[in-house]
């Protein structure tokens, strides 16, 4: 990287933009300097319809980065999510977690390997080095101390999990070490060309697979992780379906090489459903392995995301069916909730009528959100049971390799409430989805869910959204939020 | 197998009949069959609906 003026794509298109429009600061965070890393109090500052990330280091100048493009009203989205003086807070050096963090986990990531198949553009982990595996010994005493019994989402990652030939044992481990669920980060590749693989990983106790999806076209792949793959994921998900292993498919997005197949994605994704259980777009974040500093143009915000969905998906999915997340930093994500029906979505959740089933407000002091004053259960519980609810492939038999169709009638029925004959599982069809039974039968059948989790970089990173973290990594005893992690400094 | 208890309304002195009754939560409105006095509409709604399948529903369609 050259070491010139322009470096800071983000710092010059800012200035361009503040030539033009009039500011407004709509409120005060603290985030870092992209380049040192230090500490910095940071603005979000509204340009017309546009809200930037504002912040000067005393040695590396001004940087304002975009948070949001206006397809959305930023306020009504973000609610009251900023709480407290995070000046205070010894965010991000202090992660690990520290007293100030709001949030409990909901997911932890476990690096098992930092082996890869494949040399992708992006890639946050930096994934490909030559460092030696841990052992399977070590494995299985991380793992035994960091979960908790009957609670614990355990995402295996790395690397790429699957270069492990003991990865069906290391799932057999986190299963009886009490891990409630286990998931599996993945490309796909081993999936999709052995076919007996799927039934070892979800013999041994795999919960659910989330599977790097980047397109429908092999012109993306090629482009993004080096090589064509659109084809092996097909036969990845075939290979999950056959022994009832449920599929989230990952895209990772970046304007100009998938952003135009967003809606591709979405149809793909509904016509593989049930064996694919939902979406979870991911726009490139630009740490670890990226093609040098972004511009304003390249970042994706969430409203944009959301408007794109919309767009893309010709009207199957409207900006109201999206919420803004209640467990991590609403800025992090979205998540919308439906039934797959005859190529369909029937939407779960409406915008406004989140939040009517709380009695009442979670007290201001309270260190952890609570979804319900009256609830024990907090909100990175309830996230946890909601994405387990939607992603696990409910009463699927065919563990050991034999063949589950789609459209068994019955497969899915739970608590002695069968879907009529007539009911193609593909299509709620004749049987009328009101009917209480009809209902509870499909949504656990055929739930779909459409989420996004934007990660922050050096330059977007704000420490409110750092604050409600609840995607942890866990490494040397500490369970990490996940941008802190893998927080990088632009010229390191 | 043992005959299903008859259900009798109070106020009505009449035996309840099955009814297709609506539910609404959350902007959603299902149906299913609940016994109901045929004179003054009312319906009984059983301990093992409300936390069977009622309460299932409610599981379903709440925000995470």
């Amino acid at each position: 990287m050259e070491d010139s003026g322009m470096q800071f794509g983000e710092q010059m298109s800012s200035m361009e933009t503040m030539s033009r429009e009039p500011s407004q600061i709509l409120n005060s965070t603290w985030s870092i300097c992209p380049v040192c890393m230090q500490r910095l109090p940071a603005e979000r500052v509204k340009k017309g319809s546009e809200i930037f990330l504002e912040k000067t280091c005393s040695e590396h100048g001004f940087f304002s980065t975009l948070i949001w493009r206006g397809h959305d009203d930023f306020n009504e989205w973000i609610g009251s999510a900023d709480e407290g003086d995070l000046g205070l807070t010894a965010c991000p050096g202090a992660c690990g977690l520290c007293s100030d963090h709001l949030q409990k986990t909901c997911c932890t990531v476990l690096n098992i390997t930092s082996r890869c198949n494949l040399d992708c553009r992006f890639c946050f982990a930096s994934s490909g080095g030559g460092s030696p595996d841990p052992g399977l010994d070590e494995i299985r005493e991380i793992i035994i101390r960091l979960v908790e019994k009957d609670k614990t989402l355990l995402q295996l990652s790395g690397g790429e999990p699957t270069l492990r030939d003991d990865l069906p044992m290391i799932i057999k481990i986190a299963k009886e070490a009490g891990a409630k669920y286990v998931q599996l980060n993945t490309n796909g590749i081993r999936l999709g060309e052995e076919a007996a693989y799927a039934g070892q990983l979800k013999k041994a106790g795999l919960s659910f697979v989330f599977m790097q999806f980047d397109g429908t076209d092999d012109e993306i792949y090629r482009k993004l992780r080096g090589r064509e793959l659109f084809g092996i994921k097909r036969k990845a998900i075939e290979n999950c379906s056959s022994v009832g292993l449920g599929v989230t498919l990952a895209p990772t997005l970046v304007r100009d090489v998938n952003m135009h197949n967003i809606g591709g994605i979405i149809r793909f994704a509904l016509s593989h459903s049930p064996a694919v259980r939902g979406i979870h777009f991911q726009p490139a974040t630009f740490t670890g392995r990226a093609p040098g500093i972004p511009s304003n143009n390249d970042r994706i915000t969430l409203d944009e995301l959301v408007w794109e969905i919309c767009k893309q998906s010709n009207g199957l999915i409207k900006a109201d069916d999206l919420l803004p997340s209640a467990c991590d930093h609403p800025l992090c994500g979205f998540h919308g909730d439906f039934i797959a029906s005859g190529g369909k979505l029937i939407p779960l959740l409406k915008r406004g009528e989140t939040g009517k089933q709380d009695c009442c407000s979670p007290p201001s002091d309270h260190k952890e959100k609570a979804t319900q004053c009256c609830s024990p259960v907090s909100a990175a519980e309830k996230n946890r049971e909601f994405i387990a609810r939607r992603w696990l492939r409910p009463g699927v038999k065919g563990i050991h390799g034999a063949s589950v169709k789609d459209s068994e009638p019955g497969e899915n029925s739970a608590a002695g409430n069968s879907a009529p004959d007539n009911a193609d599982p593909g299509n709620a069809g004749e049987a009328d989805i009101r009917d209480m039974s009809v209902f509870l039968d499909r949504v656990k059948s055929h739930g779909f869910t459409i989420t996004a989790m934007a990660f922050q970089d050096a330059g977007n990173l704000d420490f409110s959204r750092l604050r409600h973290c609840s995607f942890h990594v866990y490494e040397k005893g500490n369970f990490i939020p996940f941008c802190s992690y893998y927080l990088k400094g632009w010229k390191q | 197998m043992a005959e299903p208890k008859k259900l009798i309304c109070m106020k009505c002195n009449k035996e309840l009949e099955l009814k297709k009754t609506d539910f609404s939560y959350l902007g959603h409105t299902f149906f299913t069959e609940v016994p109901a006095c045929p004179l003054c509409k009312q319906v009984y709604i059983s301990e093992e609906l409300v936390k069977g399948r009622i309460s299932e529903v409610e599981m379903q369609l709440e925000d995470k």
